[in-house]
């Protein structure tokens, strides 16, 4: 049954649970199966495939490359574009700090419970996906590639060339991508959309979830030796980690 | 007499399971009351709600993980040692001669990627459902520091082993915390324990691995379903109401569930009729 409410914030909404069956079993069965698919799943991964070891630690011998886990090869990734400060700890903060204030930004309860809540949200959706791969694979290349004179390459040591301080091509440039492509995707689905607060809201979380999944992408399966753009079959083991016990 | 009714027909059993196999909506009602995992849910559940494609379980998935990676946990606390000198080495004896031991390490291991994707997931659903909308903020704020949690869980694991790829890790993550303004040189002697990698860097994130950010990760958790409960449980479609519609005053969830479970209690009360008997 639909019921209209009244919110404290005198936002007028209609919630439609509609009907209500048992916990037991309706649900429980539901997690019975669950739980029991992804334990069989999991043995069978720790019967079939070995969790690695490689040699003891040896602070003589650094990796090449020396990488860190897959979730934060992200981070990792943009180490090698701007300022470590940046990279390592201003962009990760910022982005717990943003995830963190969505619900306080986006306060309608309009949409709630419905998978992207208008008929908007998934072509949205898409394309936030789409313009935000792009520009990243775009400005990963760009940056591998760009001559920057004498071998070097790279945007940062372009700007060196021409004089500018480092700071300009670690911490500036960087600062102003990191804001011009989210606020430029606002812009374009407010125009194109007419989006609404939660849309545009949909569109920013989408940058931020392409962002991490296309750079995390890169940095497991197209960094090789010397974090150098390569093809993943051409990754192979990194140097100085021997030995899979 | 079946052998079914001879394991639950006794005194013991029933001591645990009062009211028998939940057959009737009145026994269906009492086992979610009486149990102190099932009492995580409320008695009943909108059907909307249980549909596998909206919320694809995945944080009773994560929670799951949660458990095996406890279990798994301590089997491996029993033989690994956490000093420079021999953490590789019990790891190979882990790996070769515990029983059950490569088994173990090695569901550790995925079951710590997979809770990882895991959460990943499960925000994403939160998020393109709207679930974090009104009344739920604080419980979304709440799943961010959950996932901070879990990325600090599965990183410290990862030093533990004390091989090449572990040891590297560390520096590379150690100096990313360094480089942070002001306080870098703090914050890079607060992850390592000293100037360098060694001793007291394994002792510190050793025990952070397996009893700091486990309690912090099970008071957290507890807090998270607590607020599922009392923000009215799933979340459930929301529309604009046409301005012209009447206004109906509902009772906000929590109590709507409170009053469900006393009227199950009680059994003159509500729609819960209790059966007779047999
Ligand atoms: C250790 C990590 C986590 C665990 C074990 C966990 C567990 C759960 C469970 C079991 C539910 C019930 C519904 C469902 O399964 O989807 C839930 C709901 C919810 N979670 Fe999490 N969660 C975790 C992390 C997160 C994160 C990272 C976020 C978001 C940033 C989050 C936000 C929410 C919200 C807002 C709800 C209510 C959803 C609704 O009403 O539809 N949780 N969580």
């Amino acid at each position: 049954m639909a019921r209209v409410l009244q919110h404290e914030e005198e936002e007028r909404v209609i919630e439609d649970p509609g009907e209500r069956v048992h916990v037991w079993p309706h649900l429980v069965s539901i997690e019975l199966v669950g739980a029991l698919i992804y334990l069989l799943a999991l043995s069978l991964m720790a019967i079939l495939i070995r969790a690695p070891l490689v040699d003891l630690a040896n602070p003589e011998v650094t990796p090449n490359p020396a990488k860190a886990p897959w979730y934060f090869l992200g981070l990792q990734e943009l180490l090698l574009h701007m300022h470590p400060a940046l990279a390592g700890v201003i962009v990760p903060g910022a982005v717990l700090i943003l995830l963190a204030a969505i619900p306080y930004i986006d306060r309608s309860r309009v949409g709630t419970g419905i998978w992207f809540s208008t008929p908007k949200g998934l072509p949205i959706t898409k394309f936030s996906a789409v313009y935000t791969a792009v520009w990243v694979i775009g400005l990963v290349l760009l940056d591998e590639f760009l001559p920057a004179g004498e071998g070097a390459h790279g945007i940062s040591p372009l700007l060196e060339l021409y004089g500018f301080p480092p700071a300009v091509g670690d911490i500036f440039v960087p600062l102003v991508f990191m804001t011009f492509i989210p606020w430029s995707l606002a812009v374009i689905v407010k125009r194109r959309w007419n989006a609404n607060t939660r849309e545009i809201i949909i569109a920013l979380y989408t940058f931020f979830l392409a962002s991490f999944v296309v750079l995390t992408v890169i940095g497991t399966a197209f960094r090789g030796h010397s974090m150098q753009l390569v093809w993943p079959w051409e990754i192979g083991t990194p140097e100085g980690v021997m030995g899979h016990y | 007499m079946g052998l079914w009714q001879k394991l639950t027909n006794n005194r013991f059993f029933k001591s645990i399971y009062r009211e028998g196999y939940p057959d009737t909506d009145r026994k269906r009602v009492m086992v979610v009351i009486n149990s102190l995992a099932l009492h995580l849910h409320p008695v009943r559940v909108p059907k909307k709600a249980l549909r596998v494609s909206y919320t694809w379980g995945l944080g009773g998935l994560s929670v799951w993980m949660f458990v095996i990676l406890t279990i798994t946990g301590v089997f491996l606390m029993f033989y690994y040692i956490p000093s420079v000198k021999d953490a590789w080495w019990s790891i190979i004896n882990i790996n070769t001669s515990v029983y059950f031991g490569s088994f173990m390490r090695n569901m550790h291991r995925w079951a710590a990627h997979a809770m990882v994707i895991l959460v990943l997931l499960h925000m994403t659903r939160v998020f393109y459902t709207g679930s974090y909308k009104p009344p739920r903020e604080f419980n979304w704020v709440l799943g961010v520091v959950l996932l901070t949690v879990t990325f600090l869980l599965s990183f410290t694991g990862y030093l533990l082993p004390w091989d090449q790829l572990a040891y590297w890790a560390i520096t590379v993550g150690a100096q990313m915390g360094g480089s942070t303004p002001i306080i870098g040189k703090q914050i890079n002697v607060a992850l390592l324990g000293g100037h360098q990698i060694g001793q007291p860097t394994l002792i510190r994130w050793y025990t952070l691995h397996v009893i700091f950010l486990p309690l912090i990760m099970i008071v957290l958790v507890s807090m998270h379903f607590w607020r599922v409960r009392k923000d009215g449980n799933i979340s459930t479609p929301v529309y604009a109401a046409p301005p012209e519609e009447e206004e109906v005053q509902e009772l906000p969830a929590a109590r709507a569930d409170a009053q469900e479970e006393a009227e199950a209690a009680a059994p003159e009360g509500g729609d819960e009729e209790p059966e007779p008997e047999s």
